[in-house]
């Protein structure tokens, strides 16, 4: 725990060292920081948007972006939470003109009575091997894009990416309350969708 | 009835949360009693750790890297280790 806490501090060092560079157009520093975020940045986009392209033109346009106005990051939150709403907002604004797969539909709240009145089955122990597969993959993906934006955005943040609740509320700016909810129900909805993957392909 | 309710909003708010964390006692309290509580909890963590085990798969092509450096006018560091490798 307390060797996490030092290689984290280590870390936000060595970041806040070559942003401060990357102000003054230092070449080196600028590379590093497009070297430390473009893997995340272009994983944060695709699973976003679905599709490849349009991921590469978030991670261009985010870091394109970050060129430009780094000198108006100002240190008030990370400077990767910075660059991560760069990209929401990019990926969310292109959702939203070609309104790809965006589902308007809500989802409900958890139903405890109900699940108390249930008789629930536990699933087989993981195999990571099964998971692993292609046919597999693809059948999550499609899950997770038939969520609406609304709760994908925060699953992806909070669980794919694992930045804290305070952190995804500042990017969507939303309260930390309703990235819990948002999280819970996007949590819930694609333990459905797996619910319903065990019983028709008994894969896991 | 009414503590029950409560209760069920404790549980949903921990499944808001990080589940990691060690939950409040109250709820630990009622998963050790509730079998069907206790298989949903844990559903929704295999859920969590399936995803994120299967997106752990994927990088960055290179090709886009490629593009992203050329775009931002900037050299790859990455490629420059290789290099001098």
């Amino acid at each position: 725990m307390l060797l996490n806490y030092v290689v984290l501090e280590s870390n936000n060092k060595k970041e806040q060292e070559l942003v401060s560079k990357a102000k003054q157009r230092d070449k080196n520093a600028l590379s590093q920081l497009v070297s430390l975020y473009s893997k995340r940045i272009y994983h944060l986009g695709l699973r976003l948007t679905g599709n490849e392209q349009d991921a590469e033109d978030i991670l261009q346009e985010t870091f394109l972006i970050m060129l430009k106005k780094i000198n108006q990051f100002r240190g008030k939150s990370t400077f990767y939470t910075w660059l991560y709403r760069i990209a929401v907002n990019i990926g969310l604004s292109k959702i939203q003109s070609k309104k790809m797969k965006y589902h308007h539909f809500s989802i409900d709240d958890l139903d405890i009575e109900k699940i108390h009145s249930e008789h629930i089955h536990e699933w087989p122990k993981l195999d990571f091997k099964n998971v692993s597969t292609k046919h597999f993959k693809k059948k999550l993906d499609d899950a997770l894009e038939e969520l609406p934006e609304i709760y994908r955005t925060v699953f992806i943040l909070r669980d794919l990416h694992e930045l804290s609740t305070e952190e995804t509320s500042k990017i969507l700016q939303i309260t930390s309350s309703n990235t819990k909810i948002r999280l819970m129900r996007a949590r819930n909805f694609l333990k459905e969708k797996l619910e319903n993957l065990v019983k028709t392909e008994g894969l896991i | 009835m009414s503590g029950n309710k409560e209760l069920f909003k404790k549980v949903c708010d921990f499944l808001g949360c990080d589940l990691n964390s060690p939950p409040c006692q109250e709820i630990k309290e009622h998963l050790k009693k509730c079998h069907n509580c206790e298989i949903f909890v844990d559903k929704i963590k295999k859920t969590v750790e399936i995803y994120k085990k299967v997106d752990e798969c994927d990088s960055l092509p290179e090709n886009v890297s490629k593009k992203l450096y050329a775009i931002l006018n900037l050299k790859n560091p990455d490629e420059s280790i290789t290099n001098t490798n």
